[in-house]
């Protein structure tokens, strides 16, 4: 049921601000969005989502919903705070990258969504600068029904080092359609610690795009937690494009009820000497799927790379699923690669082990589930936040176990 | 007063393939007492069918502290005072050796006194590096064993069984898992430990030896059991018993 075309009955971005970059980009995209139906399953960075719905680009709000309230994350929170509601930024003195003189982000999608965020996204909050000698936390909040476009863009000078997480939430129990665009440039020599937290309701669709670019001996760490949404996708592009960089991925997804947690990463390692790690655990309970897909694809410039990749899961629930899909794309001749990947229920001799402990089955594989997820957020960079991530992923256990639907 | 364990008559078989062929045993409290047996005599098979492993089908009888423990889960056995230490102890990655012990006592809430046990049995073991790591992950064999002693003593069962306590280990892990086994002895528990040689029982004094062979206990008796077996092996005990 893909209508044929998005032809926008009346744009709800002005665009007066905008810088003339921007302006041409909006125009051109507007126009091709007339020409753009939904994605097909068919195409295999689509596969296993359920397409059938209709995004409805002409509700994108022209204004900012009223801001929710700090909660406890961002209470205990030390460090600048960043708001972006419905899309826009909600934030005094924090600029957008509509206004700035020169192209920043490199998102090169041609697909609906990325379109769509083209035409129609009011413009990144602009993480840069001055902004970065604290920690930076961007709480993007969606409070209704609308089609939003939330986007952050990260700039980290050459040099420097910087502190950022990202967190989607939403702010009522609102049906909506979520575009989220996340780009940084990491310049020479400098070091990003990233982490994403996404805790979207259980009614959002959050089609999200990333792609981060790395200076030549930059270093990212980049931690993502996929908690909510009812489509969860995360498109992430990682560019190895200076000599000598590096990155660090850890990712912790849980998925239950009738959630989708679409994963698609790639590594594209352009220079030589690059590094990269990824490490996903997920696990899936009633009818939820999980896909990861990692892709490490080396270029022939890139020699001397080392990529590897890990993606492990639990299945809980006999209705649950998870797709897990390594590839390699190997051009270069002097590389180091490694992948593996897991999908199965709770370990049994774990269970035996922990039962022979004294512990009732229930205590046994709590434990399990929580050491599954520690190996992962022991890693994350911001060890102020993993507290709470552990609760709510536990939360999420035990409250299937009490429920009886593990 | 009751035996710390009692087996009478115990059988246990996977699938069509019958491997204890009716074992009795007693173990008096403050008693530690050896099982050795060849390879495939039945020896781990005891101490699951005891435990309480799925895979076993068991019949007969076995009790702990008078309490018949044949219809109790893994778990219930366990808090019913029956510990076993395991050959080779399962990984748990994530998991803290503090984090199970706190699960442990979580599971077992009329026992108030797990804290005490573990500020006692860490002093006792020098184990105070281990807490924080994740359960038997990257420890060395002698590490294990170490680690199964200190949950040995935090757990205070009634009733331990050790499979295997020497095996994998060099002299000195074997003579420091010989003293971690008499400080743990006293009146209130017994120990079965399970072993294939005898060279554990150089640095530790048992009351019992009993020899295990096609899945049957074909002779019992004093420590001097053990020096026989020394000199002649089981070859002997095989023969008379095929």
């Amino acid at each position: 049921m893909s209508p044929q075309g998005f032809e926008l009955t009346a744009p709800a971005i002005s665009g007066t601000n905008d810088a003339a970059w921007m302006a041409s980009r909006r125009t051109e995209a507007t126009s091709r969005l007339a020409e753009l139906s939904m994605p097909s399953e068919r195409e295999e960075i689509w596969r296993y989502l359920d397409l059938d719905f209709e995004p409805s680009f002409d509700s994108a709000p022209s204004g900012a919903g009223s801001a929710a309230g700090a909660d406890e994350m961002l209470e205990s929170w030390e460090g600048t705070v960043v708001t972006v509601v419905d899309g826009f930024i909600a934030t005094e003195g924090v600029d957008s990258v509509s206004i700035a003189p020169s192209p920043t982000d490199t998102v090169a999608g041609t697909d609906l969504f990325s379109t769509a965020y083209d035409a129609l996204a009011p413009g990144a909050a602009f993480i840069s600068g001055e902004m970065l000698s604290d920690p930076v936390f961007v709480d993007v909040q969606g409070t209704n029904g609308a089609t939003t476009f939330p986007g952050v863009h990260v700039d980290v000078p050459a040099g420097t080092e910087a502190s950022v997480v990202v967190r989607y939430r939403s702010t009522s129990d609102a049906e909506s359609v979520v575009v989220p665009r996340l780009t940084a440039e990491v310049g020479d020599n400098a070091r990003l610690a990233l982490t994403v937290i996404q805790d979207w309701n259980y009614a959002t669709r959050a089609m999200g795009r990333a792609v981060i670019n790395l200076g030549r001996d930059s270093g990212l760490t980049l931690s993502e937690v996929g908690l909510g949404a009812k489509i969860g996708r995360l498109h992430l592009d990682v560019n190895f494009i200076g000599r000598g960089s590096w990155a660090k991925i850890y990712g912790a997804y849980f998925g239950e009820d009738d959630q989708t947690l679409d994963y698609r990463y790639f590594m594209n390692h352009i220079g030589t000497n690059t590094r990269s790690d990824m490490f996903l655990k997920g696990a899936v309970e009633d009818d939820a799927l999980s896909v990861f897909t990692g892709m490490i694809r080396i270029e022939t410039s890139g020699q001397k790379t080392e990529s590897f990749q890990t993606n492990r899961n639990l299945i809980l629930s006999r209705g649950a699923a998870a797709q897990s899909v390594p590839n390699l794309e190997i051009l270069a001749n002097d590389v180091k690669c490694g992948h593996g990947s897991s999908v199965g229920p709770l370990d049994q001799d774990q269970r035996y082990y922990l039962m022979s402990r004294g512990l009732t089955p229930e205590s046994a594989d709590r434990l399990q589930v929580r050491g599954f997820f520690e190996e992962v957020i022991s890693h994350i960079p911001h060890k102020g936040l993993a507290p709470w991530m552990r609760e709510r992923i536990n939360t999420k256990y035990i409250t299937a176990q009490e429920e009886g639907r593990v | 007063m009751n035996n710390a364990l009692e087996v009478r008559n115990l059988t246990a078989s996977i699938g069509d393939l019958q491997i204890l062929r009716g074992v009795d045993i007693d173990v008096p409290f403050g008693e530690v007492h050896a099982v050795m047996g060849p390879n495939g005599s039945g020896k781990s098979t005891l101490c699951h069918a005891l435990m309480g492993k799925s895979e076993y089908t068991v019949a007969g009888q076995a009790s702990v502290d008078g309490v018949s423990i044949m219809q109790m889960t893994v778990d219930e056995r366990a808090r019913s005072g029956l510990f076993e230490a395991f050959q080779y102890p399962t990984e748990v990655p994530g998991v803290t050796l503090d984090d199970l012990t706190a699960a442990m006592a979580e599971s077992n809430p009329d026992d108030g006194a797990y804290a005490e046990r573990e500020g006692e049995t860490t002093r006792l073991l020098s184990m105070q590096p281990f807490r924080s790591r994740f359960v038997n992950v990257g420890l060395s064999g002698g590490e294990k064993k170490r680690s199964e002693m200190y949950l040995l003593g935090v757990a205070n069962p009634k009733m331990a069984i050790l499979d295997e306590i020497d095996s994998g280990l060099d002299i000195d892990a074997v003579r420091e898992v010989a003293e971690m086994v008499e400080a743990m002895s006293d009146d209130k528990i017994g120990i079965l430990i399970i072993t294939h040689y005898s060279r554990i029982l150089k640095y530790m004094s048992v009351d019992k030896v009993h020899v295990m062979v096609g899945g049957r206990i074909v002779q019992s008796g004093g420590p001097e059991i053990a020096d026989n077996l020394e000199a002649g092996g089981y070859t002997e005990l095989q023969a008379a018993n095929a």
